[in-house]
């Protein structure tokens, strides 16, 4: 069957091993591969996804139509291992050798070549021409532990109370405040936290994961692979109140650490979840029963938008896109498609879905920035979408939201665009601000084209806006000179179409 | 002139080795043009790693723009059907409303694997179907990919016996600041030019009627293949670009003699803006050392003016390779104190002539700019900074300098910066 990517999600393995590798300052990559994949990867990316100027700890073959027409890459790599080695820049490091799409594709097998350079240098064949980037990073995690911890890991005992969070790579959509929340609820449930892995880690220390009493897999899509190899409990990262309450009493009850666990859930309910409670006994919460949300990102992120938004707080989740795109999963066209018909007052996607956005003129929704691909700085740590802090982080950019909405359609006297625009002159306002407009006749066509464009907004909008709306079009229909509203018109000014 | 033609070459006389070229990849220059273009439906055929990138860096340079592509992985490569899944989704772009073209971007892996442009359908409905090859191995830095891209859309869409021939129409080609050309127009009205046309553009009638053009010049030094195109249609081309004070001078006289214009009047307003030019620079001229060291193959042409405005600019690098386009901005430097022009360059190269030649300021590429700020130099992205304002003209001129001069002001904010966050870096 032929298969057609619009706007492809999700990258390739060999990006993953990469973003997984290159995390540990101890490591060096030669990757190989042409200047591009290089390039991307390396420095135009990640520049917008995580914040970072360059990978530094990455080289290329640089792959040219001298190794695609017959030499094969093992020469390049060899020259480029010699640089690195008299320029000193590998020593004291683990050099890493891995394959690309390109490389693949002219079969480049470079398990012999390692031998012969840096003792320990290691290939890692990404697979990159079949793995998506989720089935990648999972298999660099645990092709990390087979190579580099297993063996060291085998006189290494478990600590009591010690807990790793496994999955922190390169390339994930606001990974740094997930992080800092997760910590956070495991400190809180009486845990300590042990090793974050692979970032912040340093590959000689890989062994250290043996240490530790519980796993915390931050990701659905990776990660636990390694964590059912580690052989110790594991459960995922929470979002949600629910969620983020069994994930505390979970770990409480592994670690022994119950009564604390409990007191912290208590103590949270009167401090970081506070908000969540008075903005449900306060008027904002009304407004989510009208409140409809799109969910495109990462199965994490889906499932545990949907959960909060939808089963917690009781928005209306009208699609949902989770990617990796599993079997009957929408995919991009198909999402397309409802945001250029349909659009929902919120989408959480990447920009893939702000650029369907943008092309069906959805002017009206929000877009919340939730998944990659899509340049976006989250390096705060103050922003998570996860526990109980990202439960008051969603909440509050939601409202906030909707009060902007409201605020958009609330009437500024005319009079401040006439003076902008030079118009006001002797003889005082202008005719369209002079006249009142609100007695011209609407056509029953027009009023219904009218209220369609009301329909489309936020609950909380509607009441200013539909008088802005109408005034909008009753101005035009003066300015025009014409005795009642026709359909055509309302549908011109309203961007809407005539039936 | 050094020259390396693949970007890893050994060099004699204790120069860094090249570990790391820098260029974006090279397919993006193609995929930037050819997505800007109204009517335009870019179709990729690559694996999916690279296909991610690329669309990830066109989204955010490029267009607000949905890109297709078949999937090309392991199994559809094994069974040899890169032509049929590309053909399915040229189907698929050509259903976009008022597509009138599908360029068929082929990169390293759909190249290697082959993609023989007699399958592919010449047209679709109203759409043309133009095929580009930009395998990163073979085409080594984004701004030679834009000529690519360019001259295969004027080999399909040039129309030379569409309509009269224009003989005073000339074709400015090279991305520019949006209000760059308006500028040019408007001197060039003055000397007799009737129409310019700016390419690569947004619009493909363009591409059709410049084929009857007067003239062409190529405001950038690496349209070679372009060029070659419009030479085949007997369009002059003009050499040089509108740049600092003696550049924009030679080039109004040279598309005086080449459109055949009024001498007098040429040379009329020729010398009025050449004495614009150096009255800016003798109101606000530079001082200080400065490293023109991006990827975007303009670097030459920013060096010399800068040069010309009173600045030391010792050393030049760029992505692209030499060729006779450049050469002249390279011996105009070289006669002016530059003393390194760097083709190909690498990073290692950059870095060591932050060494060499300790500047007070540089325009380059990500990485090195971040190595300058770590050493309190003020640094900035060429391709971001000095590509989103004017240059060309005594205009462009005014506007540039100015904004070079006060980011060299900002020199005390890189100094805190560095002191500030040194304590942590070294601890």
């Amino acid at each position: 069957m032929v298969k057609i990517v619009r706007d492809l999600s999700d990258t390739s393995s060999y990006w993953a091993a990469l973003w997984t590798m290159c995390t540990m300052p101890d490591v060096h990559v030669i990757c190989d591969a042409p200047i591009g994949c290089f390039n991307l990867v390396a420095t135009a990316v990640p520049d917008y996804t995580d914040a970072i100027p360059h990978i530094e700890n990455v080289t290329p073959s640089v792959i040219t139509e001298e190794e695609v027409g017959g030499t094969g890459t093992a020469p390049a790599v060899k020259r480029t291992y010699e640089r690195l080695r008299d320029e000193g820049i590998i020593d004291d490091k683990y050099l890493i050798v891995v394959s690309t799409a390109e490389s693949e594709m002219i079969g480049s097998d470079l398990s012999d070549l390692v031998k012969v350079l840096k003792p320990g240098t290691t290939f890692f064949h990404s697979e990159s021409l079949t793995e998506d980037e989720w089935t990648g990073r999972d298999r660099s995690l645990q092709w990390l532990w087979e190579n580099y911890g297993a063996d060291k890991a085998a006189d290494v005992e478990v600590q009591p109370g010690l807990v790793n969070i496994i999955g922190a790579t390169y390339g994930n959509f606001n990974q740094p405040s997930d992080i800092h929340e997760v910590k956070r609820l495991i400190e809180g449930a009486g845990g300590t936290v042990n090793v974050v892995f692979p970032e912040n880690t340093k590959l000689s220390d890989i062994a250290d994961l043996a240490k530790a009493q519980v796993n915390v897999v931050l990701y659905q899509e990776f990660g636990h692979t390694l964590a059912d190899t580690l052989g110790q409990p594991w459960l995922h990262a929470p979002m949600g109140i629910q969620q983020t309450t069994d994930f505390i009493r979970r770990l409480g009850d592994w670690l022994g650490t119950s009564e604390q666990a409990e007191a912290f859930i208590k103590h949270e309910k009167k401090t970081t979840l506070q908000a969540v409670w008075d903005l449900w006994r306060g008027p904002q919460s009304d407004w989510f029963a009208t409140t409809s949300v799109g969910i495109v990102a990462t199965g994490t992120y889906v499932d545990g938008l949907s959960n909060y938004l939808g089963q917690e707080l009781g928005m209306q989740i009208t699609f949902v896109a989770p990617r990796p795109r599993g079997k009957g999963d929408m995919d991009n066209s198909a999402v397309r498609e409802i945001l250029h018909s349909k659009p929902p007052t919120f989408v959480f996607g990447s920009i893939n879905e702000k650029i369907y956005l943008s092309e069906g003129g959805a002017r009206m929704t929000n877009f919340v920035p939730a998944a990659f691909p899509g340049p976006v700085v989250r390096r705060s740590v103050g922003t998570p979408f996860m526990g109980y802090h990202g439960a008051v982080v969603l909440i509050q950019e939601i409202v906030n939201r909707l009060y902007e909405a409201l605020y958009n359609f609330l009437p500024v006297d005319g009079a401040y665009a006439n003076q902008r625009a030079g118009k006001l002159g002797a003889s005082g306002a202008p005719r369209s601000t002079q006249a009142d407009p609100g007695n011209l006749p609407w056509q029953a066509e027009a009023k219904a084209i009218l209220d369609a464009a009301v329909e489309k907004l936020p609950f909380l909008a509607r009441i200013s806006a539909s008088r802005e709306l109408q005034m909008r079009v009753e101005t035009q229909a003066h300015d025009r000179g014409l005795g009642e509203i026709t359909p055509d018109l309302a549908a011109e000014i309203l961007e809407m179409q005539s039936e | 002139m050094t020259v390396n033609n693949t970007p890893q070459t050994d060099k004699p006389g204790g120069k860094p080795c090249q570990l790391h070229p820098q260029s974006m990849c090279p397919a993006f220059g193609s995929l930037r043009i050819l997505s800007r273009i109204e009517g335009s439906h870019p179709v990729m055929a690559t694996d999916t790693g690279c296909l991610y990138g690329l669309t990830f860096v066109t989204h955010f340079y490029g267009a607000r723009k949905s890109i297709l592509a078949a999937h090309l992985g392991t199994e559809e490569l094994m069974a040899g059907e890169v032509v049929e899944n590309t053909i399915a989704a040229i189907e698929v772009a050509a259903q976009e409303p008022d597509c009138k073209l599908i360029p068929v971007v082929s990169l390293c892996v759909a190249e290697t694997a082959g993609l023989p442009e007699e399958m592919l359908p010449k047209k679709i409905n109203d759409a043309e179907v133009v095929l580009v090859r930009v395998p990163a191995y073979a085409i080594h830095s984004h701004p030679e990919a834009k000529d690519v891209a360019l001259e295969a859309l004027l080999n399909r869409l040039g129309d030379p016996k569409g309509g009269p021939k224009e003989a005073k129409t000339l074709v400015l080609v090279g991305e520019v600041f949006p209000a760059d050309p308006l500028a040019i127009d408007a001197l060039l009205r003055r000397i007799g030019v009737e129409n310019t046309i700016t390419l690569p553009g947004r619009s493909i009638e363009d591409m059709r009627r410049v084929a009857r053009a007067g003239a062409v010049a190529p405001l950038h030094p690496f349209y070679k293949g372009t060029l070659k195109t419009f030479r085949s249609w007997n369009v002059s081309v003009v050499g040089g670009a509108p740049v600092g004070i003696s550049g924009t001078y030679a080039w109004l006289k040279s598309i005086g003699s080449v459109m055949d214009l009024d001498p007098d009047l040429v040379e009329q307003v020729a010398s009025e803006e050449r004495a614009q030019a150096q009255a800016i620079v003798d109101a606000q001229p530079l001082s200080g050392r400065i490293f023109v060291t991006g990827y975007e193959g303009t670097e030459l042409a920013y060096a010399r003016m800068l040069v010309e405005a009173g600045a030391e600019v010792p050393y030049v690098s760029t992505s692209i390779g030499p060729d006779p386009l450049v050469l002249p901005d390279e011996l105009w430097l070289k006669a002016h104190g530059t003393k390194e022009v760097i083709y190909r360059k690498s990073l290692e190269e950059d870095v060591a002539a932050l060494d060499r030649y300790p500047p007070d300021l540089v325009l380059g590429t990500t990485p090195f700019c971040a190595i300058a700020k770590e050493r309190g130099i003020p640094a900035m992205y060429f391709t971001n900074q000095l590509a989103s304002r004017p240059f060309f003209l005594s205009s462009g001129m005014a506007a540039t300098i100015s904004f070079i001069k006060q980011t060299m002001e900002r020199s005390p904010r890189y100094e805190w910066m560095v002191e500030f966050f040194e304590e942590g870096t070294n601890g």
